[in-house]
């Protein structure tokens, strides 16, 4: 076939060299974190006229301030701290979901996620609308949507479970403080992680200054996490960009192509010597 | 045989975040259900069709073999929502007719199917088209407790 040339010998030369250096410089990857002392003084934190803190604005997870970030590899918004320290039973999940490639994550079928998931994904904007009763996240990320009071309501007695969970936030000093339960049972925390319906989170959104707004969950789940697992993201304010229509079911093409991959399981599975249990 | 070396570095990228746990480019699938990231392909044919959709892109492309047969090859990318923000413009980057240069991974199954990360224009300007080998796939091993 002329059209096609594989390019194998180039990718695998420069991966085997680009790799240990990636290696040698994740320490100093993972310090990118908010309020870098090197970095230059920045604009302060804006406030509403009540003196609160104005969390209005549209984001990108991402560590770099500035323009938005169009492609910037693996490092969506700063360092994930920890692992999830994952109970025997769900580990043995995860092991077997990763080994089928996550074919089986919802998001493949528009299905969205819990906060943490939602905010940690880099390629697509996130705006903050804020009133002095009521914060409203709009994701384009599957156009998805978290409505948040703030005026001290708890939450409803008739909540139903729901992918993203209900939502109570509070103002703690200058931090928004999030309680958020609710959530439906099979919820993809991240890649083969997924919560029961017991799941748990409480996120804290600090805007430090005016770009900067860093994000901080504490997930629980007694029935995936042996103790708390706290994941952190860096939001930085794009100033001119907006948030566009996703509607994810319009041209969705991977059910049906899943159907036929899941017919022929050997196709897409990971072999045991590429998966083996620590 | 062309060697790729912005789209290699792309590669030793990918397996980076994949090693370090980093977040999601993009996590509307796992590229690893689809596309096997040892089949690595640059193809270069006429531009037939462009689907600016959500939550994948495509573009069509006739390939032509070295019979004289034409394959047309069809390569997912970024959502247009994306698009907009990677450089690309629905009317004035691409049109029908056009010769391009894809430089992206196979389909699992072998079919004339790939994801496109890079595009070579006419112009010989490169952009962005998808994201890269691994992402939203997760790691091999489960996270120890």
């Amino acid at each position: 076939m002329s059209g096609v040339s594989p390019c194998l010998t180039g990718a695998a030369g420069v991966v085997a060299v680009v790799i240990p250096l990636l290696v040698l410089v994740a320490p100093g990857v993972a310090q990118t974190s908010p309020g870098n002392a090197a970095l230059p003084p920045h604009a302060a934190t804006p406030r509403t006229p009540d003196g609160r803190v104005d969390l209005n604005g549209v984001y990108q997870s991402s560590p770099n301030r500035g323009e938005w970030d169009p492609s910037a590899p693996g490092q969506g918004g700063g360092p994930q701290n920890e692992p999830p320290s994952l109970l025997p039973s769900a580990r043995q999940r995860t092991q077997e979901l990763l080994n089928r490639r996550s074919i089986d994550d919802p998001t493949a079928y528009c299905l969205p996620s819990a906060g943490p998931r939602m905010t940690g994904v880099i390629l697509f904007p996130i705006q903050f609308v804020q009133t002095p009763g009521q914060i409203v996240i709009i994701y384009e990320y599957f156009n998805a949507v978290r409505i948040i009071p703030t005026d001290g309501r708890p939450h409803p007695d008739d909540a139903e479970p729901t992918y993203q969970g209900d939502s109570v936030g509070r103002w703690d000093g200058d931090t928004l403080v999030v309680d958020v339960n609710n959530f439906k049972e099979g919820n993809w925390l991240a890649a083969g992680i997924v919560s029961s319906d017991k799941l748990h989170i409480t996120e804290r959104y600090t805007r430090i200054d005016k770009d900067q707004l860093n994000y901080e969950a504490v997930i629980e789940d007694p029935e995936l996490l042996a103790k708390p697992w706290t994941i952190r993201r860096t939001l930085m304010l794009r100033e001119g960009v907006r948030v566009r229509e996703y509607v994810c079911a319009e041209n969705n093409l991977d059910p049906a192509r899943y159907q036929e991959y899941l017919k022929r399981p050997s196709l897409f599975m990971r072999s045991p010597d590429q998966a083996q249990p620590r | 045989m062309r060697t790729c070396p912005v789209f290699a570095v792309a590669s030793g990228l990918a397996l980076f975040a994949a090693l370090s746990g980093a977040a999601p480019v993009w996590a509307h699938h796992s590229f690893g259900a689809t596309f096997d990231a040892n089949k690595p392909v640059t193809i270069t044919g006429v531009l037939t069709k462009v689907q600016w959709t959500n939550p994948h892109s495509h573009l069509y492309l006739d390939v032509k073999e070295k019979d004289g047969a034409v394959v047309a090859w069809v390569f997912e990318g970024y959502p247009s929502v994306v698009l907009y923000r990677t450089g690309w413009s629905r009317d004035g980057t691409i049109k029908i007719g056009d010769t391009l240069t894809v430089a992206g991974w196979r389909a699992r199954d072998d079919s004339p199917f790939a994801l496109g990360r890079e595009v070579t224009l006419p112009s010989g300007k490169h952009l962005f088209f998808g994201p890269l080998s691994g992402t939203g796939e997760g790691a091999a091993v489960a996270p120890g407790n």
